[in-house]
């Protein structure tokens, strides 16, 4: 028999409870895998798209929402003078319900700008022009919107045809709707306005160099923020606020599961008075049972982070399937993102094993063995 | 059994040594010990007999470490146990308990009770099992190695419990009513045991028990009431 044997009867003492709290953790640890892992997927799906689109920097004005507010599509001819700008293309980037589906990703474009040029034909053909009331889909925006080739699409209160379905070398580009900006301009009503400026420089340029271009930009055109891709997400107040959520929505959960354990922990101790002033009786170190508390309260940890990132990792596959995710975010659920689940899950036990340790190790045996 | 004074005898270095123990209760409300003088040699088997509520158990409490005195000092071979730098060192490597109401633990089996004070020796995980079988042939229970308390007969826990008090291998054995728990069959066969265990293993047994009969069996016993020691036989 081993120390580790001795930890382990102990949480089997009383399985139920044991189970119940393993339960609770779970819980916890699964709303930090879903949550964080769906908000940092979909960051990551973001800066795919915009690299697969062979964007450098982003021009927008990202405030407090998701998608950036409008601006005066002239920007983008004061942005085009500047130096180590190869290329520019407007953009007016929208989440819109589309008929049965509660979100899609809306991406209309400056039409024969470069942001065209990594859409693959899967099936039918390119709109002929920026004026023909036709839009591409993404495959996957196809599959959630149940569209073919040639079917119907409303855009409010607009219907354009299904001309093509397209692979875009991103999970964001195959979940969107696209179609030329003119037209959706026109069906939006936001004629003249665009709210994002994709930026191809020079191959040459340097990353200095990009860092002073959007210095630049935003010296041209003072009402728009410029990044490059890598930090376009992230400088997003509006995406800032989502992950603060994800994280303090986990954290409240987490929460719940340290106070679980804490009870049980100390349910734990109380029950186990006698038996604790027993050990210290036959010469146990009041040391030692701190310890054994503390590993019964990680074990409890460790065990229902492994069972949470199991959880949340299926849940969040789940997810991915339903109408309202499916082609907007590929789930982070990395190794990296998993452990610091499954580490988060021991803390919250061990820091819930504090207090009940502390507890038995002032017990007195004196006192419990005398009756 | 002869009266004689308190000291065992000069000749014998003793192993505890009581000057005007003293031990209260509730803030002073309750005295349990009220000035006990004794000593106790090496090797000694005492016996500490008297009525109930007399403080029989608190005396052997103070002897094990498991109670701080209120006043008054007590010494393990000459040193004081205040001043011992780690009481559960003490306890583990000096002093073997038995206890009335067995106190095994119950979610462990006869075998895993007996290898738990060794938990804090330096024995390898073998040598804790091989100790552990050892005992437990020694006390007559290599039948019920894997027997959880429950499933034991009072005698038997007994016996795991005496098994248990001497995995370190202690100098000193106390023993607070083993047999008050046990049918006169289990009983004889319990204090036969701890009586073979002190003389085979020379060590020093303090009994507490409130039957005199057992009490005869001791080379010394001490009679206590209202927390004084009012009497000491000795067997002639």
């Amino acid at each position: 028999m081993t120390f580790f044997n001795v930890v382990v009867r102990g949480l089997m003492r009383r399985r139920v409870r044991t189970g119940l709290t393993l339960v609770g953790i779970s819980i916890g640890i699964a709303a930090v895998v879903a949550l964080v892992g769906i908000s940092r997927g979909f960051e990551r799906s973001w800066e795919i798209g915009l690299k697969a689109r062979g964007t450098d920097i982003v021009v927008s004005n990202m405030s407090t929402s998701l998608t950036p507010k409008p601006f005066s599509a002239s920007v983008r001819d004061r942005i085009a003078q500047l130096p180590h700008v190869s290329a520019t293309s407007a953009l007016f980037v929208e989440l819109m319900s589309i008929e049965d589906s509660e979100m899609m990703i809306l991406s209309a474009r400056e039409w024969n700008a470069f942001v065209w040029e990594n859409l693959k034909l899967v099936s039918g053909r390119m709109p002929s022009d920026a004026a023909e009331p036709a839009v591409v889909l993404g495959q996957t925006a196809a599959e959630v919107l149940q569209k073919r080739v040639g079917d119907p699409l409303q855009i409010e209160a607009t219907e354009v045809s299904v001309v093509g379905i397209v692979r875009g070398g991103a999970l964001v580009e195959d979940g969107s709707i696209i179609l030329s900006l003119s037209l959706f301009q026109e069906i939006t009503g936001n004629q003249g306005k665009i709210n994002v400026i994709d930026v191809r420089v020079a191959p040459s340029t340097s990353e200095e160099e990009v860092k002073a271009l959007c210095d630049q930009i935003h010296n041209v055109a003072p009402e728009v923020r410029a990044v490059a891709v890598s930090q376009h997400l992230s400088s997003s107040q509006g995406y800032r606020m989502v992950r603060a959520m994800s994280w303090g929505t986990s954290l409240l959960a987490v929460l719940v599961g340290v106070l679980g354990v804490m009870n049980t922990m100390l349910m734990t101790v109380f029950e186990r008075t006698h038996e604790i002033c027993v050990l210290l009786a036959i010469g146990w170190k009041r040391s030692r049972i701190v310890r054994m508390v503390l590993w019964e309260s990680a074990l409890l940890g460790f065990i229902g982070g492994l069972a949470g990132v199991l959880i949340g990792a299926a849940a969040v596959k789940v997810l991915q399937t339903t109408p309202a995710i499916r082609g907007l975010l590929e789930p982070d659920l990395s190794i990296g993102l998993l452990a610091i689940a499954v580490v988060i899950a021991v803390c919250v036990g061990v820091v819930s094993g504090l207090y009940p340790a502390w507890y038995s190790s002032r017990l007195t045996p004196g006192a419990v063995l005398r009756g | 059994m002869n009266p004689v004074l308190p000291d065992s005898g000069a000749a014998n270095t003793p192993i505890f040594e009581a000057i005007g123990l003293k031990k209260d209760f509730d803030d002073g409300q309750v005295e349990a010990l009220r000035g006990v003088d004794f000593r106790i040699s090496a090797g000694e088997f005492v016996a500490v007999t008297g009525p109930s509520g007399c403080g029989k158990t608190t005396l052997l409490q103070m002897l094990g470490g498991l109670d701080q005195p209120t006043g008054g000092t007590l010494r393990y071979r000459g040193k004081s146990l205040a001043d011992l730098p780690d009481l559960s060192a003490y306890r583990a490597r000096e002093i073997g308990f038995v206890f009335q109401a067995f106190h095994l633990l119950p979610s462990f089996t006869s075998f895993e009770n007996v290898q738990i004070p060794m938990f804090e020796t330096n024995r390898p995980r073998s040598q804790r099992a091989d100790r552990a079988l050892e005992l437990l042939r020694a006390v007559g229970l290599e039948h019920r190695v894997h027997h959880l308390p429950a499933k034991l007969s009072g005698g038997e826990r007994q016996r795991v419990a005496i098994a248990r008090s001497l995995a370190n291998g202690p100098s000193v054995l106390l023993a607070d009513e083993p047999t008050g728990n046990l049918d006169s069959a289990s009983a004889g066969l319990v204090l036969d045991l701890i009586v073979r265990f002190h003389k085979e293993r020379q060590m020093t047994l303090v009994l507490v028990t409130h039957d005199m009969a057992i009490a005869r069996r001791a080379s010394r016993a001490l009679v206590m009431k209202d927390g004084q020691v009012v009497d000491t036989f000795a067997q002639t």
